[in-house]
């Protein structure tokens, strides 16, 4: 257990960044590149915050014991997916680089409410958030993380084999030619911010009690940058890259740590490298040494296809 | 799930030699330019209607007001005897008008296979819900089979998995015709299918594009320069100059229209 005393929180921090770069990777898959994730974070922190400590939630907590924390992340799923429709039907009019700046507006928008709201405890914030499940240790939030992680990976993978995810693909490609094609962009594109959102909203639910204080500082422009580095150096297509990316970046300053100061320097350089010479992010690149299997032919349980309605 | 209908299915088909769409003083203005001017035909179910007309004459501008690329500037479209000026690409796209792009717009990184599937959209109906739980299995495997079948249809099948970006042009063309086919459309618009194809391509082109009418009960319409291509494969052509409308009928009178012959000539 030596080990994961030391490493356990560096292990978690790795997952939940790499949860966070993944929260970006449902928009890209449709071509949007969205920054709005720290906000859906931050305000996801909030709600689970305010549940596990306001006075006003004491007969929830009493009547629901270790289920409050789950109850915790649906409440900030559910706030996120309602915000991410409100917020992403105007914003995805907008497209590429207008559109980043419109969610970084989004963050920015809510970190300041934050600041100034009594229920947020303004600059200060909110701490001494109870440990989830009673953990004595910050290792043991392997055991929400983790999960997360293959939740969201699993989503991912089923999510790319279907109508939605050619759907989002065909957009990400040419959304004029998609829509001509039957595809109505605008409702895919909101549908593939709205599971970022969510992703990251109960990120932040799930991130409250490990961190144990909760503030502004959470849900800033440079967490919107740093989410965007994970997807650029990990690779944006593909799950694995925004995953790698994340628990990467996450893991460097750590590794680094002997360099002292130095640290910093080759965290830039690696950000410079990486998109210089891998502009696939890391698995883009290796994902083209790997030889791509030729798609099979299904055995046609259906004569004459092409006569056939669906 | 294979029962499933998209909620605009296309209407029940008409007889024969009946309108099918019908554009009405159809105009569009880029500022100063009037690039359709008060252009006004029909389209008979099952003929291959040809348009045709010198560079910059607003052919492809009238393709895309007739598939919601473009909203007109004034005007109405009417198919199956309802208005659809204005509707969006996708909704007139599941009403049944499928196209081809001028200049060719398939979905590069995708694969062939995939480019001919994601153009069922409109006709399946598998949410996210379903596509999680698996329960769209016996929808995916119809869209399988459809796109395999359509692959096989323009000679592609045997290179379903390569990126479609990487197809020779005649190839992406070819391609591009099965997409629109995957739309499951009534009318098919092609935007100048023979461009960039060889001789013996843009031969064998003609009885492709007849062969798919008559398989799919289709209605054609085409853009096309070379001016044999449209004399031998189509039952009417428009000719349009400058926006206008100057010329419609059969392929010999057209011809020898003395309008026609100044668009061409003179001018």
């Amino acid at each position: 257990m030596d080990f994961l005393q030391t490493y356990g929180f560096l292990i978690v921090t790795m997952l939940q960044q790499g949860l966070l770069g993944l929260s970006l990777y449902f928009p890209l898959m449709a071509g949007q590149l969205s920054l709005a994730s720290p906000g859906f974070y931050a305000m996801g922190g909030y709600i689970a915050a305010i549940v596990l400590t306001n006075p006003s939630f004491a007969p929830w907590r009493e009547a629901l014991g270790g289920w409050i924390f789950p109850v915790t992340w649906l409440l900030s799923g559910l706030a996120s997916a309602v915000l991410g429709v409100v917020v992403g039907v105007p914003a995805l009019r907008l497209r590429g680089i207008y559109l980043a700046l419109a969610t970084i507006a989004f963050v920015q928008i809510l970190q300041v409410l934050s600041l100034n709201l009594s229920v947020t405890g303004g600059a200060i914030g909110l701490f001494g958030i109870p440990q989830a499940f009673g953990f004595v240790d910050r290792w043991q939030y392997i055991w929400i993380f983790l999960p997360a992680v293959v939740v969201v990976l699993l989503f991912a993978h089923k999510l790319q084999g279907s109508r939605v995810g050619r759907a989002f693909r065909a957009i990400r490609e040419d959304e004029l030619a998609a829509d001509a094609m039957g595809i109505p962009p605008t409702r895919y594109k909101v549908l593939a911010f709205v599971i970022g959102a969510v992703i990251a909203g109960v990120v932040g639910a799930m991130s409250a009690p490990f961190l144990n204080t909760w503030n502004a500082r959470q849900g800033t422009f440079d967490a919107s940058i740093a989410f965007l580095a994970y997807t650029l150096i990990g690779g944006s297509r593909s799950m694995w890259g925004p995953l790698l990316g994340g628990a990467l970046l996450a893991s460097l300053p750590e590794l680094l740590r002997g360099l002292a100061d130095w640290r910093l320097v080759i965290n830039g350089l690696v950000l410079v490298v990486a998109s210089l010479y891998l502009p696939q992010g890391i698995v883009g690149a290796l994902s083209r040494l790997r030889r791509k299997t030729p798609p099979q032919r299904p055995t046609p349980q259906h004569q004459a296809a092409l006569g056939e309605t669906p | 799930m294979t029962g499933h209908v998209a909620p605009n299915a296309p209407f029940a088909p008409m007889d024969a030699g009946q309108q099918l769409l019908q554009a009405t003083g159809l105009t569009r203005r880029f500022g100063g330019l009037v690039a359709v001017n008060n252009v006004s035909f029909e389209v008979r179910r099952g003929e291959i209607f040809g348009l045709i007309g010198p560079n910059g004459a607003g052919k492809t501008t009238l393709f895309n007001l007739m598939t919601g690329l473009t909203p007109p500037s004034g005007g109405t479209l009417t198919y199956q005897g309802k208005n659809i000026t204005g509707f969006p690409p996708h909704r007139v796209a599941a009403l049944g008008i499928g196209r081809t792009f001028q200049n060719i717009r398939l979905f590069k990184v995708l694969s062939a296979l995939e480019n001919v599937k994601v153009a069922q959209h409109a006709r399946t109906g598998a949410g996210l819900l379903q596509g999680l739980t698996g329960r769209d299995r016996a929808e995916e495997r119809l869209v399988d089979e459809r796109a395999w079948a359509l692959l096989d249809l323009v000679g592609l099948a045997n290179r379903a998995g390569e990126e479609a970006g990487n197809f020779s042009y005649g190839d992406q063309r070819r391609l591009e015709i099965a997409r629109a086919l995957a739309t499951q459309p009534q009318v098919l618009l092609l935007d100048e299918p023979a461009a960039g194809m060889n001789t013996s391509e843009k031969g064998e082109l003609t009885g492709f594009i007849r062969r798919v009418r008559d398989e799919f009960d289709l209605t054609v319409m085409i853009i096309e320069h070379h001016v044999p291509l449209v004399m031998n494969l189509c039952d009417r052509v428009a000719v349009l100059n400058f926006g206008e409308l100057i010329a419609v009928g059969d392929p010999a009178s057209v011809q020898r229209d003395p309008k026609v012959i100044e668009a061409y000539l003179g001018g």
